[in-house]
């Protein structure tokens, strides 16, 4: 998935990519990063707590990390990885259990100095089809990843 | 015996925007970046420094507060980084807000690894009474 070549028209279908979450890759996300003090995302006291809530949540910022994920996917990660941006509003919690959908839709496309911009609408629902985060993301595609123009 | 907590109560009026914090070092290993792959259920995944989250850590070190909830989170990619090498974080206060009579804070941090690669930038927006919106989700 390092280079994808391809033409990118606004209405184009982005994933989807389905994640299932569950409290050991959420203390996996955390413990990566060093984090082992107990918090709202790893400890239910913890969360009780700071939120209030009866249970953990997942980090926002794996929300992040799926997100990222389902843009590299599509644009490959020789584009994504070197221009490619996410940006994310946090609606509902993502908890232990959830099976989160992340899908995109392409906006937009505009000329760059260094190739074509490329817009992207995110949502994220839950299997309740909750919405649980909506954004955007862009990625700018060199133009020798563009097929050549006729 | 305990360790004495040196920090400063947060005060949100008075927080000024463009604050910049000390640098942060640290080391990216080969460890650490399987370990959140393995989290995030994606084997290529290119940007375990998200999970490090970076650009509150230093406020975190300064300030005290009742902890947070991340309201809004945005990431831009410009180069994977590569295990074993340092990365430097520079992290400042990039805005704050009052929305619905709620704090938020915005704060911002790149990485630039020993090599003067810029890594990633990260811009995250947190709501300061987290039992608020825990109150909701309860709801």
């Amino acid at each position: 998935m390092g280079r994808v070549e391809r033409n990118y028209a606004e209405g184009d279908a982005v994933g989807p990519l389905v994640k299932e979450i569950t409290q050991e890759a959420i203390n996996l996300f955390e413990g990566s990063a060093g984090h082992s003090e107990p918090s709202q995302f790893t400890d239910e006291e913890a969360a009780r707590e700071t939120l209030g809530t009866s249970g953990t949540v997942a980090s926002g910022r794996m929300s992040i990390s799926f997100a990222l994920e389902l843009m590299r996917r599509h644009f490959g990660s020789d584009v994504f990885n070197h221009t490619g941006t996410v940006d994310l509003r946090f609606i509902r919690p993502v908890r232990p259990g959830d099976t989160v959908t992340f899908t995109g839709e392409v906006t937009g496309t505009s000329r760059e100095a260094n190739g074509q911009k490329i817009n992207v609408n995110i949502e994220v629902q839950n299997q309740r089809g909750d919405t649980t985060a909506v954004g955007s993301g862009s990625a700018i595609v060199p133009n020798a990843f563009l097929p050549a123009e006729e | 015996m305990a360790d004495v907590d040196n920090r400063v109560p947060l005060d949100w009026d008075t927080l000024e925007v463009g604050e910049t914090f000390e640098k942060f070092e640290y080391t990216l290993t080969q460890e650490m970046i399987d370990e959140y792959r393995r989290g995030v259920m994606d084997p290529e995944a290119a940007f375990p420094t998200i999970s490090h989250k970076v650009d509150v850590r230093q406020f975190n070190g300064k300030y005290s507060d009742n902890g947070s909830v991340n309201a809004r989170c945005a990431f831009h990619c410009y180069n994977s980084p590569v295990p074993g090498k340092k990365l430097t974080v520079t992290a400042w206060v990039a805005d704050k807000y009052l929305r619905r009579g709620k704090n938020y804070i915005v704060t911002e941090a790149t990485s630039v690894d020993e090599d003067g690669r810029l890594i990633d930038r990260v811009i995250t927006h947190e709501l300061k009474q987290p039992w608020e919106v825990g109150k909701k989700w309860e709801g």
